[in-house]
């Protein structure tokens, strides 16, 4: 018996798990940075489609306690939240003239 | 006009003349890059003005307690619920040699837990959850040693609204008294709810005045800000809220200024997003937030009257200063942050922001916050960026003094407080013409 990487609604979207679906939001932001801003859009239009699906898919759970699969979902819409200003805002995945600024994530919900 | 500004015009007029003992002259900003000044202010406001640590929440039970590294070597302290549910506070220092006696792993870092004594880690005394000494190993071979006159020093520590104040001076007023009537009237929010906490920090090359300046006012964000208003930044402009729909307010040496901000979206089916486009209006859409907050607002009963006293007509939040370097700022969608600025030298600063929000009860209202934090966060580096630009050019004093117009109202009164306390201060240490 294997585990779903992702709920089967949502199997399009396994190539995208390795790189996305990351439970800090420093790992998110590093890898916002990292990527060139194609692969940025490339993840957008990749998801955006499925996201309004995700969250009525995820609502479904009890959010303290959702499956690996569930939670590397949610993991990657929190990546495309992240990902959007790069894409709708900025044209590039850095804030331009953001210099050497950047906020250390110190706190964060653990889901 | 366009259309949101016909909505939020006010034609309420200038700010700056009701407080005529801050005048419209042009302000100094040597206090931002003299080394003197830095000195000055540390010792007449950081070393006895009451400066908030935490939350309560972090201290909820007897025995819980966090450490704080205060910057620029201000102090190192712990935080504690001692057992008569009393929050203590005293300088992480040992009375034997002088060890840090809670720290784990790495000793320039902050830690947190539970715990009925603290021992240090060097010979094993151990202390109270007030700092007392309450066991001493091999007692028998010290010399004369009164364990009751020996703890690690006490800090004074206050809790106001859930948040917990400490003041490094021998005799402080009250923190009430220092708070005043109108910023204790923030205790009927209810700061408690909201448990979900999300926190940042950052280092930033510039005054720590500097980065209060540059979120205290709005002048900015059609600038600093413009690509969130509109991808054609020029734009911008005509899409911000009108000079008077905002609200300033100060009693001394605290400051008020309030905010319009849009109306939460219209509850909508599950499904009717539209179809994806790039456009961030549509990511909001699609996740019920922005800037502003969750659209899906808590209930959190009726709102304390003291919120939006400026009666803005789409009130968007109330930002709370208070002296010397907390921000607390309440928003109308239900949840709070609070941004906190510690010096560490002239011209360098330690900037924390926390916010906080009633806990998700699904997917939809955490993806909700996490947009929101994501918003804020992206805001705040484009202002932090600007705050290294600031100080950089300030300290080659090519120019001399700042020109500040109505909407920067806040700007003019901070730095006058700051002055101000520094005088008095100097006053009481060394009078004029007497000896020191």
């Amino acid at each position: 018996m294997s585990t779903a990487v992702l709920p089967a609604a949502f199997a399009e979207l396994e190539p995208w798990v390795a790189d996305w679906a990351k439970p800090t939001r420093a790992e998110r932001y590093a890898m916002r940075l990292s990527k060139a801003f194609p692969e940025l859009i490339a993840f957008y239009d990749a998801v955006a489609p499925h996201a309004e699906a995700a969250v009525e898919h995820l609502n479904r759970g009890d959010l303290p306690s959702l499956d690996d699969g569930d939670t590397r979902l949610l993991q990657l819409l929190y990546s495309f939240i992240l990902v959007s200003y790069a894409v709708n805002i900025f044209d590039q995945p850095k804030i331009p003239d953001s210099g050497s600024a950047f906020f250390d994530c110190v706190v964060e919900p653990t889901v | 006009m366009t259309d949101i500004q016909e909505r939020l015009a006010t034609g309420k007029g200038k700010f700056t003349p009701r407080y005529p003992e801050l005048g419209t002259g042009p302000v100094s900003y040597e206090d931002s890059i003299s080394p003197e000044a830095f000195e000055a202010e540390r010792e007449a406001i950081f070393e006895r003005t009451w400066l908030y640590v935490g939350r309560s929440e972090r201290i909820a039970r007897p025995g819980s307690y966090f450490t704080r590294e205060l910057p620029g070597g201000l102090a190192s302290i712990v935080v504690a619920r001692a057992v008569d549910g009393s929050v203590q506070a005293f300088h992480n220092v040992c009375a034997h040699r002088g060890n840090k006696v809670v720290w784990q792993e790495h000793p320039s870092e902050e830690s947190s837990g539970t715990c009925r004594q603290f021992q240090c880690k060097y010979h094993g005394w151990r202390y109270g959850l007030d700092g007392q000494v309450v066991h001493i190993t091999n007692q028998q071979e010290f010399f004369d040693l009164d364990p009751s006159l020996l703890r690690m020093p006490k800090v004074h520590a206050e809790e106001f609204a859930g948040f917990v104040f400490v003041n490094l001076a021998d005799d402080p007023v009250p923190l009430r008294t220092h708070l005043g009537d109108r910023i204790l009237e923030l205790e009927a929010y209810p700061f408690d709810r909201m448990t979900q906490r999300y926190g940042f920090s950052t280092r930033i090359n510039g005054n720590w005045k500097l980065a209060i300046d540059s979120v205290c006012e709005w002048y900015h964000p059609a600038y600093v800000h413009a690509r969130f208003i509109d991808k054609d930044i020029a734009k911008a402009e005509k899409k911000v809220p009108p000079v008077d729909s905002y609200h300033y307010e100060l009693f001394p040496p605290h400051m008020l200024t309030s905010v319009p901000g849009p109306p939460p979206l219209p509850p909508r089916e599950p499904g009717t997003a539209g179809p994806p486009v790039r456009d961030q209006k549509w990511v909001y859409r699609l996740f019920r937030a922005g800037l502003f907050g969750p659209d899906d607002v808590p209930d959190l009963g009726e709102p304390p009257g003291f919120l939006n006293a400026g009666e803005i007509a789409y009130w968007g939040n109330d930002q709370f200063w208070l002296f010397p370097n907390l921000s607390v700022q309440i928003w109308q969608r239900g949840y709070y942050i609070t941004y906190a600025y510690w010096p560490e030298s002239v011209d360098s600063h330690v900037y924390e922001i926390d916010l906080y929000f009633v806990p998700p009860s699904n997917a939809a209202e955490r993806l909700a916050q996490e947009l929101v934090v994501d918003s804020t966060v992206e805001f705040a580096m484009q202002d932090v960026n600007t705050i290294e630009a600031t100080h950089s050019a300030l300290k080659t004093r090519r120019q001399r003094q700042f020109h500040l117009s109505d909407q920067e109202l806040l700007i003019r009164a901070f730095h006058t407080y700051v002055r101000q306390a520094v005088e008095a201060h100097q006053a009481v240490a060394a009078p004029p013409g007497g000896d020191r």
